[in-house]
């Protein structure tokens, strides 16, 4: 309704005060006329017509009061409908949104699973391999000590000073004359006191496995020989074995 | 260093230099040797230790026969273990612990195996146990 308008209450209260007004009129005219007897037809006839005037408007205002309720309640039936509806809305939103999250967890867990079959993928090494590798380091005692071994056995973990002088590390200066030997020439000592055990060419050194695997390569410089490469090598070698405590230094 | 481009017998040869000096690193008097002339200290020596870690990836790592190399190989990139290699005492104790290691090794799989075993089998008497309840 325009603010301009009256509400029809209003419209309504007003006609039933002219109705009032004009009644109260009338009934003041009939009992004066009849008290003074005289003759007021033009009057009365008016306020007669008034009378029937106001309430035609107050029928006609009361139709309109009877649709405006209607309408009202339509509204309001409307209303509670669209409630309902946005309730329901909502409530799947929320199931929605459960729906969402649950897919997203279990697509999150599925590539973790992938993730993790990848990698066990990558790292899977035929059993066969496995086992003969464990037989190469344990054979050799490299992992484990020999049953027999005493403090004073030289046999290590690691490779001895004498490994390593043998080598293709401890012979890059000569490694033209290496020939099958890998002993240098003022290891005459040593050369006379090797266990049968220990060949010349040690298995630690050499690809004894199929040549065709190659190191990564390296674009960059990293700006220093690793130590052993250098002609120095015999005679930081043989400081070495004084540093180290090793009982294996052949000393007599 | 061999430069960017180099012959396959000079790979293979770089093959087999790398692969005795990786294992050289299981020797803890080598590496106080190393860290004694100072060339733990370097820079380019550093990345190179880096570098050589490709030891640990299967295709290569098959080739070692010491692999206790790796473990050290692995310590030797902090650059705290790389400093207290310099005393002659911290080698002298890693080579103590190593070889102690070595010696019992097998005594500490068997009982590590023997505690596994009586642990399955502390589990195993309560599936039969499902199986009596019908007989009783």
């Amino acid at each position: 309704m325009a603010a301009a308008e009256k509400s029809t209450k209003e419209k309504l209260l007003s006609t039933l005060d002219d109705i009032e007004v004009l009644s109260r009129e009338l009934i003041e005219m009939l009992a004066l006329s009849r008290s003074q007897k005289l003759p007021q037809s033009g009057e009365d006839t008016q306020i007669l017509e008034l009378l029937v005037q106001r309430d035609k408007e107050f029928q006609e205002l009361m139709q309109t009061a009877m649709e405006q309720g209607r309408v009202h309640q339509e509204m309001q039936t409307l209303e509670k409908e669209v409630e309902k509806r946005d309730s329901d809305i909502q409530q799947l939103q929320k199931q929605l949104k459960e729906a969402e999250h649950i897919l997203a967890t279990a697509v999150y867990q599925a590539k973790e699973k992938l993730k993790s079959i990848e990698k066990a993928r990558k790292g899977s090494i035929s059993s066969e391999e496995i086992i003969k590798y464990a037989h190469r380091i344990s054979a050799s005692n490299a992992v484990c000590a020999p049953l027999n071994w005493v403090p004073g056995d030289p046999r290590r973990p690691y490779p001895t000073d004498l490994e390593m002088r043998s080598g293709m590390l401890g012979n890059i200066s000569n490694m033209s004359t290496n020939g099958v030997n890998g002993h240098l020439p003022g290891d005459a000592l040593a050369a006379g006191r090797l266990p049968d055990v220990l060949t010349p060419q040690y298995p630690w050194q050499s690809t004894d496995v199929s040549m065709g695997i190659l190191p990564p390569h390296h674009g960059n410089d990293f700006g220093l020989e690793p130590p052993g490469h250098n002609k120095e090598n015999e005679d930081d070698v043989e400081a070495m074995s004084t540093d180290s405590s090793s009982s294996s230094s052949d000393s007599d | 260093m061999a430069g960017v481009m180099e012959t396959e017998e000079q790979a293979r040869n770089r093959f087999q230099l790398e692969l005795e000096f990786v294992q050289c690193l299981a020797n803890p008097n080598y590496l106080n040797f190393l860290a004694q002339r100072g060339y733990l200290r370097e820079k380019p020596f550093v990345n190179y230790l880096k570098y050589l870690l490709y030891w640990k990836e299967p295709e290569y790592a098959k080739f070692l026969k010491y692999p206790h190399c790796l473990h050290m190989l692995e310590l030797l990139q902090y650059e705290h273990f790389r400093k207290e290699l310099v005393n002659a005492q911290c080698a002298k104790f890693i080579d103590e612990q190593q070889i102690l290691h070595w010696q019992h090794y097998s005594r500490k799989r068997t009982r590590l195996q023997q505690a596994l075993a009586e642990q399955q089998q502390q589990q195993q008497p309560q599936a039969p146990s499902h199986g009596n309840t019908t007989s009783k």
